[in-house]
């Protein structure tokens, strides 16, 4: 390529010169206004996607109606919602939300170590969370390849699909419910090498691994696969907003799965809305919010709240507390060398002779 | 160059203009590319190797290389012939199609996927033909190769496109007049002059593929050690916080599509010399 100068007179080079100058100082200075509203209050919520609709059509509505009779105040939201490891890190470098409402517990642990959440966060009765919902796998209407259970997913011409844990932290408690539903075999004696091996024959009839749970959902919805390792309120929230029935199978053995909140210290206190935002955690936790919660698929914290008509919980449900904690399995089953990779590698070893 | 601003500027107006500028690619590429760079060097070479040669990095980065590969190699080939059609011959509806050549740049990467895995992933009429006889497209690695192939497509097109319209003929013609077949004209006469442009065409779409995310990620399947390639091998873990096997994936990457652009760069420009206007 050749460039050829044009004949130009110095007024338009020092044009040049001040707008290239002006483009590379563009983007500093563009933080809005806060707290310009006067009676009202401002509340910044950093949330995972999947509680998007909730949120959005059913818990942050209502509430503003509760605060509004509670204080004769208007609370205005600024939501962002995204998957959890990235709005924990966005809040970690800096995205001043209130308050964080996030997949997993690590992305919360992420903040505390950040300095911003105070390392007590779990300590009231509900232990920080929010809601609860089940590793369930979503079938084809009328169950036409008859998968009840996970070994069901390891029969050959049986097309899988769930998201990568590697990009989705939301999508290890997919993982994590195979993986568990085999090392709990026998709850007494943990046998790691079922688990291992039942991700494996799983993990080898997945045909596509979304980014994210979301994502694995669509391709799913679009036609491919047989089935998809997703939420039950992920599945119940289609079947809402389509209003058309999404048939799905709860395993015999599965993972309950426990969604975190929590206020962040460092951006209320910059805020000076401590009070807004602590109404708002406890509002969560209020039955009116629990209801709201369930009618979007979720499992209310209080089983008594539950919509008629749910699936009954499966014979063997454990928690990440029964499979050893977060930090454990991120650990073994996540980390390098850890059971994720090396179902790939024992594999790939025993192909090539 | 200094012939060029000679003639077009004067010295003092000169300076300043080349300040900013070479402040300004300081600033939007050669920065953020130390950064990495440093941060991907930063633990040694021994941790840079180990976390390159990791099974999963090192079959990442094989299959980006491989399927960027294919996918020039029909490049080159197809983005010649199309941009001959264009230049050589009149039809009807050319004008449309020289102005759709570049709409792949336009269209989202992730639409793109989307597009590909509608018309040619398992649901499809023409999927499901293919899958059933062993070919799958969609989430095997021929669906990286197609994904990448669209959004190349305008760059060998558009720079083989002009130095055809500049081309003098009349060597063609000579060699026409003098006995030689279509063939061995264009073998003899015209491939010489155009091989330069050819070469820029296929180095722009290799680097650009070898960083594609958009689309692959939505045709590719993302199996590791199957349909992973290095971008989205990146993106898995930063997400998982292994920001350094990120960095020395992308530094590899990187230097790759540096080297290439270097080495072409260089036979370009001697082809030029030989063959040059």
């Amino acid at each position: 390529m050749r460039f050829e100068a044009h004949p130009t007179n110095r007024r338009g080079t020092w044009c040049l010169i001040v707008l290239s100058l002006g483009l590379s100082l563009l983007p500093t200075g563009c933080a809005p206004a806060r707290g310009a509203g006067g009676a009202d209050d401002t509340l910044t919520i950093g949330a995972y996607s999947v509680v998007r609709e909730a949120f959005r059509e059913g818990v942050l509505p209502a509430f503003a109606a509760h605060w509004k009779r509670a204080t004769g105040r208007t609370v205005r939201f600024e939501e962002s919602y995204n998957g959890s490891g990235a709005q924990s890190r966005a809040i970690e470098s800096g995205f001043d939300a209130d308050v964080a409402v996030l997949s997993l517990e690590g992305d919360i642990t992420r903040l505390v170590k950040a300095g911003l959440v105070d390392k007590d966060w779990k300590a009231g009765p509900d232990k920080g969370l929010i809601t609860r919902s089940l590793v369930v796998i979503g079938v084809r209407g009328g169950n036409p390849k008859g998968v009840h259970d996970w070994e069901d997913l390891t029969k050959p011409g049986i097309a899988v699909l769930y998201p990568d844990p590697k990009t989705s932290g939301g999508a290890r408690w997919n993982i994590n419910a195979i993986y568990g539903a085999g090392l709990l075999e026998d709850k007494q004696k943990p046998d790691l090498e079922a688990a291992r091996d039942l991700l494996a024959r799983v993990q080898t009839n997945v045909v596509n691994m979304d980014s994210s749970g979301r994502q694995s959902m669509a391709t799913f919805e679009r036609g491919t696969g047989d089935v998809v390792v997703t939420y039950e309120n992920e599945i119940l929230l289609q079947a809402k907003m389509k209003g058309e029935d999404a048939p799905y199978v709860l395993p015999s053995a599965t993972l309950l799965i426990e969604g975190p909140a929590t206020i962040v210290d460092a951006s209320v206190k910059r805020h000076g809305n401590r009070k807004v935002a602590e109404a708002f955690l406890a509002f969560l936790r209020t039955d009116e919010a629990q209801r709201i919660f369930a009618e979007f698929g979720f499992r209310p914290l209080d089983p008594r709240l539950d919509p008629p008509g749910r699936k009954p919980l499966p014979s063997r449900l454990f928690t990440m507390k029964d499979l050893g904690g977060w930090t454990k399995i991120n650990k073994d089953v996540y980390g390098p060398d850890g059971v994720w990779d090396s179902i790939f590698t024992s594999k790939s070893r025993s192909r090539t002779p | 160059m200094s012939q060029v601003t000679r003639g077009g500027l004067s010295a003092r107006s000169e300076l300043p203009l080349r300040a900013v500028s070479l402040l300004y690619l300081g600033l939007m590429v050669v920065l953020p590319l130390a950064a990495l760079a440093v941060q991907a060097a930063e633990p040694g070479p021994a941790a840079f190797w180990k976390e390159m040669t990791n099974p999963f990095a090192w079959h990442a980065l094989k299959l980006t290389f491989a399927t960027a590969g294919i996918m020039v190699l029909i490049n080159a080939v197809t983005g010649t012939a199309t941009a001959w059609v264009l230049v050589r011959y009149s039809f009807p509806g050319k004008k449309v199609m020289n102005a759709l050549i570049d709409l792949p740049f336009a269209v989202p990467t992730v639409v793109t996927g989307l597009m590909l895995v509608a018309l040619y992933g398992p649901t499809s009429v023409l999927g499901t033909f293919l899958g059933r006889n062993g070919m799958g497209i969609i989430y095997q690695q021929p669906g990286i190769v197609l994904a990448l192939l669209f959004v190349t497509y305008p760059f060998v097109i558009r720079s083989v496109q002009p130095v055809l319209l500049e081309m003098d003929r009349s060597e063609e013609e000579a060699a026409a007049t003098l006995g030689a077949d279509t063939l061995t004209t264009f073998r003899r006469v015209t491939f010489p002059t155009l091989w330069p442009a050819i070469l820029t065409g296929t180095a722009l779409a290799f680097s650009r593929a070898l960083g594609e995310f958009g689309s692959v990620v939505m045709v590719a399947g993302n199996r590791p050690l199957a349909t992973k390639t290095g971008p989205m091998y990146i993106f898995g873990e930063i997400e998982s916080g292994n920001r350094h096997g990120a960095m020395v994936v992308s530094a590899v990457l990187l230097t790759c599509s540096l080297g290439i652009l270097i080495v072409l760069n260089r036979l370009q420009r001697r082809g030029e010399a030989v063959h040059g206007h």
